[in-house]
């Protein structure tokens, strides 16, 4: 049974891995958006769509990507052009991907999939325990496990990071060498939107298979918290989305054995899990938090 | 006036308008290299303008610029810096989480690989006197250290000239001597060095010739500063040489307004801030917290106030012990305060003046479930210290304010108190013109003649010796020492500032 | 650390800051400052606020209508359609008033929090709690009281169950600092499930077969039908509780205090007042009024609980509090704007064929042209 929930960790973890991803380099850059779930719900929809009307899962992939971070920009656009509140667009970005999603994806309710099939990697996923956790997944888990490093690098190593850690910091600090923190927003928010797309591909097209209405209940919005409680940490972000699906993964295994816990207080844990963690968690982690982010929350109007 | 090889920047009739206010009204300025010019003048005189006109910050209505010899794209703080014109601005532009390197690598672009770049800031720092480590995170250096990051960065952007905003009102006389040093490195490397102060005595240990600014204009351009005297020098800054304070000193009384026993508190990064301090505000007694900025003053009047977590020891106002019992238990024994930083702890966006001023921790008059807001206007109307600091209009929304007039606001609102126990004040004449400066220091000293306990901290040694009866001098957080201001002399008191007790 | 800013200091590039001078307009007798500008100006304030609203609308239902058009309708029929849905006769009349009855609550427990600053996105799970608490209670009269009374405790319990559930997010902010907008976010999931445990499980009507739904209020805790056999008296409740509001933000001690508090924790804390208790105090108050719309829903709707009640009240709430800039009376407005057009969607859906959620589209669309473009004065450029 550990072996089956660590399995379902994975494989479920991946289509949260990637918008917390997604939501730590545009948290990082300064700017929250509450928006990934709506880029989920595009991204789930547009690799649907794609996978079925040209046969290829990987056009699909690419689609999902380009979706999210399309919905990504109208949130950038308007918070960084049009100076509106951040948490209140986010969430309007969100209705919007459940607008357009409920639109467009009515036809294709109940059609069967292009699946993005799981690629067994030879040698490896026979090992025991580790290889059927690891590396008997689809293309897009691997990617998001390659992903956390590569973020990681990119954070500490890169002129690139550097950038969008100061325009997350101190914008003006970093305006006053040359370099467009705005643009630098933009960038991060519209990449990170992709990354939530990529998130909701891989869920409709690798892990669910199917497309329905609001089908990431809550997903992109588990990101948004997972990002705190990783303290913009992309390594941290591995434990935190893993954590959450083990938790699904779990919910799934004890009702499958049966157990007498009810079913329902289970299907919370993993929304409990997330609000204790970010409950214990705070205030130490509030000293990582970006700078320029604290400001965010202090204007609900 | 002919542009000779040795001039670097030369400015011509710049003229700088807000709205109908002229900061800079035909201006004339030039630097050489191998020099060190002061830039001198009051608060609001346009010096900061004038710079920032340099530095491309501001674009100028009028004038024009030369940098050896090349008119400079005025409006473009790039064009400048490419031109050579580097800038340490007084709130320094570096993120403190990042460490020396990164702040630095931030500024250079790509040059180089990751070696190379630390060897060029370890290079530079040790050239001009200032060795630095590259990998300590900024949060972690004093204010006199990030400075020296500031100042080596603008050097390794290869700046010719180089302009210091009031780069010594936050370092104790030790530090500052330090930082003249650099300075007289600077100029030995042949750049010319600006210096944009309102201290005269610095100004005639390193200045090679000084400029003086008056409401906008220039009263005084770019004469050898030993030409003239003080007396001079402060007439051509304030049009008059400004009275001296009383110096009558009430007879203290014997009640303890505050004791503060064994305080230890902890900064908001967690480290501690202020350690064992022990000491007395009487009734009628002025007591002035001296120390280079960034010693535990903040944490130390947060903590008499209530406003911060004390972790061991104990504060008393007015005999009853208000430890870690919330800010309302410090107001309610009668202890009120100026913050150090206004617009983060006072000013509430949107909020007229008249609306801040019922925020004094006071009950505010009642009217039904509200407020009477026609009595405390009236009130405010009647008494005279709004006028004294020439307080803004009232129904002024505050956020709007410069920050000198912010400041009439939070003195005004803690001078109308009733009858206070302890008035506890930052910075009191930050930001205010000489008249203000003035006013507040008289309203100061009424209060403590009526017999009211005041705690004050400046970061103007020579303000705190004129007022207090007292100094307590922190340094690292501890008491370094308390002495009698009647007869403290200004060495004694940096030793204590920079070495601590052991001095 | 702390930054020195002198007045004169360079503070930002972007904006060259008005150098400090001794303000030159001294002491003039000024009128208390009431929110008083001439006349006139108002006056051409709320023209050019009328035209800039009818631009943004417009401008939103041209694009849904682009929108319409890629799925095969034909826009000017799909949008009469919601018209007629919306408004056509007292019945759809009724309708839209009928909803937007919990979206006002619903928006009001939005900007109670906001005005002390805070993000109450759980507005859902609140009403959800809302539904449950006077579930709870009527449970536990067990039919014993009637008369007004019973409704006044249904409305307790209602309240009692949003207030509680906004507890949640209150008490991690202020003991912990927690997001409280990101908590009350998640809480709305888990508020779904204990709904859908308590119609399944304890709360089950054992005569109900394939739909689950719980057991049925009595007659006598039904709210009484005002209007067009539908419309009950919670469209005056809710009404009455936003005057309440606005009265309350306009001329109380306690919403001066919450506006400190929204303008600046720090310089509220420093002036004495509970920070504590008044963000507690606004966010409870907000789930209370929440709380207050699921036991309106449950009492003057839907008699009963079932899965799915109330589906995204909470969120348009949200919508319809940002769309009136959490101004109490204007959420009046906002709120049936918003419910015409999520009740427009039901026409959508006949005419067009169009699925109801569609709607949603045309409510962001509004919203973010409202929020971007709809206000002059907002700083334009670096959050």
């Amino acid at each position: 049974m550990i072996e089956a929930v660590c399995v379902g960790a994975v494989a479920g973890g991946t289509s949260i891995l990637f918008p917390t991803l997604g939501e730590l380099i545009t948290e990082r850059s300064g700017v929250i958006n509450l928006g990934t779930e709506g880029s989920m719900l595009c991204g789930a929809l547009a690799a649907y769509i794609i996978g079925i009307e040209t046969g290829s899962p990987w056009l699909g992939v690419v689609a999902g990507l380009v979706a999210g971070a399309g919905l990504a920009a109208v949130h950038a656009f308007l918070v960084l052009h049009r100076g509106a509140n951040q948490i209140a667009t986010g969430l309007v970005v969100t209705f919007l991907g459940l607008g357009l999603t409920a639109l467009f994806g009515q036809d294709y309710v109940g059609q069967g999939v292009v699946a993005l099939e799981p690629v067994a990697i030879p040698g490896l996923a026979s090992l025991p325990f580790v290889g059927p956790v690891l590396f008997d997944h689809d293309p897009l888990t691997y990617l998001s496990l390659l992903a956390v490093p590569a973020l990681w690098w990119v954070l500490v190593g890169t002129r690139a990071g550097l950038q969008l850690r100061a325009a997350g910091e101190r914008p003006e600090v970093l305006r006053t060498f040359g370099t467009s923190p705005r643009a630098v927003r933009y960038a991060a928010v519209i990449g990170g939107g992709g990354l939530s797309g990529l998130g909701g591909a891989q869920l409709a097209t690798a892990f669910t298979r199917n497309w329905s209405e609001g089908m990431t209940v809550g997903r992109g919005f588990v990101a948004v918290g997972l990002v705190i409680f990783a303290a913009w940490d992309p390594r941290k972000a591995l434990v935190g989305a893993y954590l959450f699906s083990g938790a699904i993964a779990l919910q799934l295994q004890l009702q499958a054995q049966g157990s007498d816990i009810s079913r329902y207080l289970l299907a919370a844990l993993p929304y409990l899990v997330v609000i204790i963690s970010l409950a214990s968690l705070s205030r130490r982690r509030l000293h990582a938090a970006p700078e320029a982010l604290n400001h965010v929350f202090e204007h609900a109007s | 006036m002919t542009t000779g090889d040795d001039e670097l920047i030369v400015a011509r009739g710049i003229t700088q308008r807000f709205g109908t206010l002229v900061a800079n009204d035909g201006v004339d300025f030039d630097v050489r290299t191998h020099e060190v010019h002061g830039l001198l003048g009051e608060n609001g005189a346009g010096k900061s303008t004038l710079m920032k006109v340099l530095y491309g910050v501001n674009v100028p209505q009028e004038g024009t610029i030369a940098v050896q010899g090349a008119p400079l794209q005025l409006g473009s703080p790039a064009a400048s810096r490419a031109a050579g014109i580097g800038m340490v601005f007084q709130d320094l532009r570096l993120i403190p989480a990042f460490t020396v390197q990164e702040n630095i690598d931030l500024a250079l672009g790509g040059r180089g690989t990751r070696g190379e770049r630390r060897r060029l800031v370890v290079d530079a720092g040790e050239r001009f006197g200032m060795p630095i480590d590259p990998d300590r995170a900024v949060r972690d250096l004093s204010l006199a250290e990030r400075q020296r990051v500031e100042i080596l960065r603008v050097l390794l952007l290869d700046a010719k000239v180089v302009i210091l905003d009031e780069p010594t009102s936050a370092l104790a006389p030790q530090e500052v001597d330090g930082l003249l040093a650099v300075v007289d490195q600077m100029r030995q490397a042949g750049l010319g060095v600006v210096i944009i102060t309102h201290k005269l005595a610095e100004t005639r240990t390193i200045a090679d010739r000084a400029t003086v600014l008056r409401g906008g204009k220039v009263t005084v351009g770019g004469v050898d500063p030993s030409t003239c005297t003080d007396d001079e020098l402060i007439e051509h800054m304030v049009g008059s040489v400004p009275p001296p304070l009383p110096a009558e000193r009430v007879p203290r009384r014997n009640e303890t307004a505050l004791a503060v026993s064994g305080l230890h508190v902890a900064g908001s990064d967690g480290r501690p801030a202020v350690r064992d301090a022990t000491f007395e505000v009487r009734a009628g007694e002025l007591v002035g917290v001296a120390g280079v900025s960034g010693n535990g003053q903040r944490e130390l009047l947060e903590a008499v106030l209530g406003v911060r977590h004390v972790q061991e020891g104990s504060v008393h106002i007015a005999g009853v012990e208000t430890t870690n019992r919330s800010p309302i238990a410090a107001l309610r024994a009668g202890a009120f305060g100026v913050p150090e930083d206004l617009v983060q702890d006072a000013v509430v966006p949107g909020l007229s003046v008249l609306r801040h001023l019922a925020l004094s921790g006071e009950a505010v008059p009642r009217r039904g479930l509200g407020i009477d807001w026609r009595r405390i206007h009236d009130h405010v109307e009647q008494r005279p210290e709004p006028k004294r600091l020439n307080l803004a209009a009232l129904d002024r929304d505050v956020a709007t304010l410069s920050g000198g007039n912010v400041q009439r606001v939070a003195l005004s609102r803690m001078l109308l108190i009733d009858d206070p126990t302890l008035l506890v004040v930052a910075y009191p004449s930050r930001g205010l013109d000489i008249a203000s400066v003035r006013a507040t220091q008289q309203l100061l000293l009424e209060r403590r003649a009526q017999g009211v306990a005041i705690l004050m901290v400046s970061e103007d040694l020579d303000e705190l010796m004129s007022l207090a009866d007292r100094l307590v001098v922190l340094h690292d957080g501890e008491v370094a020492g308390i002495v009698d201001a009647a007869d403290a002399d200004r060495s004694q008191i940096g030793r204590l500032m920079l070495q601590g007790a052991a001095a | 650390m702390s930054t020195h800013t002198a007045p004169d200091a360079v503070v930002d590039e972007t904006s060259a800051g008005e150098p400090d001078v001794a303000p030159t307009t001294h002491h003039a007798p000024v009128p208390p400052p009431a929110d008083g500008s001439p006349h006139d100006d108002r006056w051409r304030a709320a023209a050019r606020a009328t035209v800039r609203w009818t631009a943004s609308i417009g401008a939103a239902v041209i694009i849904f209508a682009a929108f319409l058009t890629t799925q095969g309708a034909d826009p000017v029929e799909a949008l009469t359609a919601m018209w007629n849905a919306a408004f056509g006769d007292a019945r759809s009349t009724g309708d839209t008033l009928l909803r937007a009855t919990p979206l006002l609550l619903a928006a009001l427990a939005v900007a109670v929090p906001a005005r002390a600053g805070m993000f109450n996105i759980g507005g859902e799970g609140q009403l959800v709690m809302g539904a449950v608490g006077a579930m709870a209670m009527s449970t536990a009269l067990d039919g014993a009281v009637s008369g007004p009374l019973v409704f006044a405790l249904l409305a307790l319990g209602g309240a009692a169950g949003g207030a509680l559930w906004a507890l949640i997010p209150a008490i991690l902010k202020v003991a912990l600092r927690t997001n409280e907008a990101i908590v009350s976010l998640l809480l709305n999931y888990v508020a779904t499930i204990v709904l859908t445990w308590l119609v399944f499980e304890p709360w089950k009507d054992p005569l109900s077969t394939g739909q689950a739904y719980s057991t049925e209020l009595p007659d006598a805790e039904r709210l009484p039908i005002l209007w067009a056999n539908r419309v009950h008296i919670g469209i005056v409740v809710a009404v009455l509780a936003a005057l309440a509001v606005w009265v309350a933000f306009r001329s109380t001690r306690w919403g001066f205090r919450l506006q400190v508090l929204g303008g600046n924790p720090e310089a509220a804390r420093r002036a004495g007042l509970r920070v504590g208790s008044l963000a507690i105090g606004a966010m409870v108050l907000g789930g209370a009024l929440a709380g207050l719309a699921g036991m309106l829903e449950v009492s003057g709707v839907e008699g009963r609980l079932r899965p799915g009640i109330m589906v995204g009240f909470g969120y348009i709430g949200f919508l319809a509090s940002w769309l009136a800039r959490h101004h109490p009376l204007k959420a009046v407005l906002a709120s049936l704007v918003l419910a015409a057009i999520a009740v427009g969607g039901n026409g959508l859906k006949i005419s067009a064929g169009v699925s109801g959620a569609a709607v949603n589209v045309l409510m962001a669309l509004v919203l973010l042209a409202v929020l971007g473009w709809a206000r002059p004065n907002k700083r334009v450029g670096a959050p």
